[in-house]
């Protein structure tokens, strides 16, 4: 399975632009739409209260991450892999502050930052645990510091573990008859990284990272250890001479080429979208500078942190019950 | 901006509490004043708005949730919703490819059947799909004709990049932005693998079938469900409507516009048998041999679904005088 049906929209000119006496098809307005600019209005003093809470953060004056106040002496949470090398922040009224990292987390992907040039007491975060607010069609509001403007968006399919994807190297295997001959290759798909490390039809794997591999079981494990991008050796049979071969891993959707045109019409993703313990998935139009930021509910109450831009149609936010933990272990670990 | 929302709020707030002259006069015991539901509103004006309009999703989400389809076939996935009980399935025409094709279908719980490509049309991206197995299905109410409008509340399900029994079905909900012809626009995000799946109005009935998208996160096109009932018993019995076909078919050389009444013609191309036939611009066409006409698509179907050199006879109306004419149909023109 390759390929997911939507067209893309070159039929739909002609469709609408018939004739010339044609009046202009009714449209609604920007402003009467879900993201649209006045739509923020309808939480009243809320509208406020969670644009308070919310923080952007740049390196290099270039926005990179968002994040949010836990904290009055100034610390803020966001996604670490995305906030790296963040220098300062922003707050909502525009003003910038110098910040430092304290803390991060690599099975949730959280990192605690501090504003190290503050007296200000910051305003932080109410956090809610309630499991029936993260429900599918359960509003949720997002807010980018940057522009003052909140979006809003539902809770969209069942909350859930998101698996490590593992690395891949785009390779189709079959364990041979003969125990003996290792793992033989019997498909290298072309520009996938076994292509490009070497891998060639009718190669048998021996052994990986120097341990023997007899079964499709024995592989599997060794793969589900590695990320894309992590090196993996090969010890390869070709022609009755052993062969040394290294395999940069790359990702599954690359190398299969599964989600290419998704991804195409989705615009720039999260890099890390996977591997969380527990995530609440939601369909908030969100750019991937958006991810580090709070999610809230219509009372302005902090629902979790959005973790991972994974599509047009997807986005993944840490649930509060995972977060909080963490944040009160590295909270009484500072002095 | 404060100010203005400030007085927006008091006129609603003395709307409400003045009861319509009606009720006044109605007497004791009659119903209090009907209360706007939030989504009827043209913004919602509070939390309380907004959770109105959650609860009423939520509730029709629970109802149609089991009737919404993964369907695959050897060359991808798409989306689909059950509308009868024996097991007739709304998609997207590019889901279905062709008539007669065995294509795999998934319920939400994972339950797998095959079921057969019926027929549909490529102009509007409609197509059908018939589950083989007997059995009695859980379906989807349609919306009547016309029912859905600019500025309504929507919600879209499918299932984005395909199957995924740990996910489910993903919900969206937006607007309807633009509704023109055989499409519906709305601000409820699509992708790949949604192809085929059920635009639902608040009320929980199907308005729309998800059909394309461009990179902006507005551009979300639906075929409207019109499509599919002005044209039902053609898409049930018939070979898919392709652009093929259409190419071959008879060629009448009309550009139109839907109205409530018919089709207005805003153009007549030179040297086709329409204008042979006397039509001009401004014309209403009412019905053609006898079928009433209430889409364009319907127009293109009829058509071009009869061989060069054939007749029809079409109804229309000019200047408030009825008027049949003959018309001997003509070949399309060879695209340059």
């Amino acid at each position: 399975m390759n390929l997911f049906f939507l067209l893309l929209p070159f039929f739909f000119a002609p469709v609408w632009l018939v004739g010339k006496t044609q009046k202009l098809a009714e449209l609604l307005m920007p402003e009467y739409r879900l993201n649209g600019p006045s739509f923020g209005e309808v939480l009243g003093a809320g509208e406020e209260h969670i644009l308070q809470s919310v923080v952007g953060l740049y390196r290099n004056e270039k926005l990179i991450a968002h994040g949010v106040i836990v904290h009055p002496q100034g610390f803020i949470l966001s996604k670490a892999s995305s906030s790296v090398g963040a220098r300062m922040i922003k707050s909502f009224q525009g003003k910038t502050f110098p910040i430092r990292i304290r803390k991060r987390n690599e099975g949730t992907d959280l990192a605690l930052w501090q504003i190290t040039s503050s007296s200000v007491p910051w305003k932080a975060v109410t956090w809610k645990d309630e499991h029936n607010q993260t429900q599918p069609g359960n509003w949720v509001i997002s807010a980018a510091a940057s522009i003052q403007n909140l979006n809003f968006g539902v809770v969209s399919a069942t909350s859930r573990p998101i698996g490590r994807e593992g690395g891949v190297m785009g390779v189709l295997l079959e364990e041979s008859n003969s125990s003996a001959r290792g793992i033989q290759v019997i498909e290298v798909l072309p520009q996938a990284a076994g292509d490009r490390a070497g891998l060639r039809v009718s190669d048998s794997i021996l052994r990986m990272d120097g341990r023997p591999v007899r079964t499709m079981e024995n592989i599997n494990r060794i793969l589900q250890t590695k990320d894309p991008g992590d090196l993996l050796t090969l010890l390869v049979n070709r022609k009755n001479e052993e062969v040394v071969l290294r395999v940069t891993l790359g990702h599954r959707a690359v190398a299969f080429d599964l989600f290419n045109r998704n991804l195409l019409m989705s615009g720039p993703v999260s890099k890390r979208k996977d591997n969380f313990p527990v995530i609440i998935q939601q369909d908030l139009p969100l750019q991937k500078e958006m991810m580090g930021g709070g999610l809230f509910n219509l009372q302005g109450h902090c629902l979790g942190i959005n973790i991972a831009r994974v599509d047009r149609v997807t986005n993944y936010t840490l649930p509060t019950h995972v977060i909080l933990p963490t944040l009160n272990m590295w909270l009484q670990d500072l002095p | 901006m404060k100010a203005n929302n400030f007085w927006v709020f008091l006129g609603k707030a003395i709307a409400c509490t003045l009861p319509p002259l009606a009720t006044l006069l109605s007497g004791y015991g009659q119903d209090q004043a009907k209360v706007v539901p939030a989504w009827e509103k043209e913004l919602p004006e509070s939390i309380g708005d907004l959770q109105a309009i959650q609860s009423e999703v939520q509730s029709k989400l629970q109802k149609v949730r089991p009737t919404v389809v993964s369907v695959e076939a050897e060359d991808g996935a798409g989306s689909g919703v059950v509308v009868t009980a024996d097991g007739l399935i709304l998609t997207a025409a590019h889901v279905i490819g062709e008539s007669g094709r065995k294509m795999n279908v998934v319920f939400p719980n994972g339950y797998e059947v095959e079921a057969l490509s019926l027929g549909g049309s490529e102009l509007s991206d409609a197509g059908m799909l018939k589950i083989i197995e007997k059995g009695e299905w859980e379906y989807a109410p349609i919306a009547l004709a016309n029912s859905s409008g600019v500025g309504d509340w929507c919600f879209a399900l499918g299932h984005p990049s395909g199957y995924d029994e740990k996910r489910g079905l993903v919900l969206r909900v937006g607007r309807i932005i633009r509704k023109k012809d055989e499409t519906i626009q709305t601000d409820c995000r699509l992708l790949g693998g949604d192809s085929g799946g059920p635009l639902f109005s608040i009320d929980g009935r199907i308005i729309g079938i998800h059909s394309r998208i461009s990179q902006s996160p507005e551009d979300n096109f639906h075929t409207s469900i019109e499509s599919f009932l002005s044209n039902w018993e053609f898409f049930l019995h018939e070979e898919l409507h392709t652009f093929g076909a259409m190419q071959k078919g008879g060629f009448l050389g009309v550009l139109c516009e839907e109205s409530e009444d018919g089709l207005y013609v805003v153009e007549v191309v030179p040297g086709t048998p329409a204008e042979d036939a006397g039509i001009r611009a401004g014309d209403l066409f009412r019905q053609l041999d006898g079928a009433p006409l209430d889409t364009r698509e319907k127009l293109s179907i009829l058509v071009s679904s009869k061989p060069p050199g054939s007749f029809i006879v079409i109804d229309y109306l000019r200047d408030e005088k009825e008027i049949s004419v003959r018309i001997k149909l003509g070949e399309r023109f060879a695209k340059e």
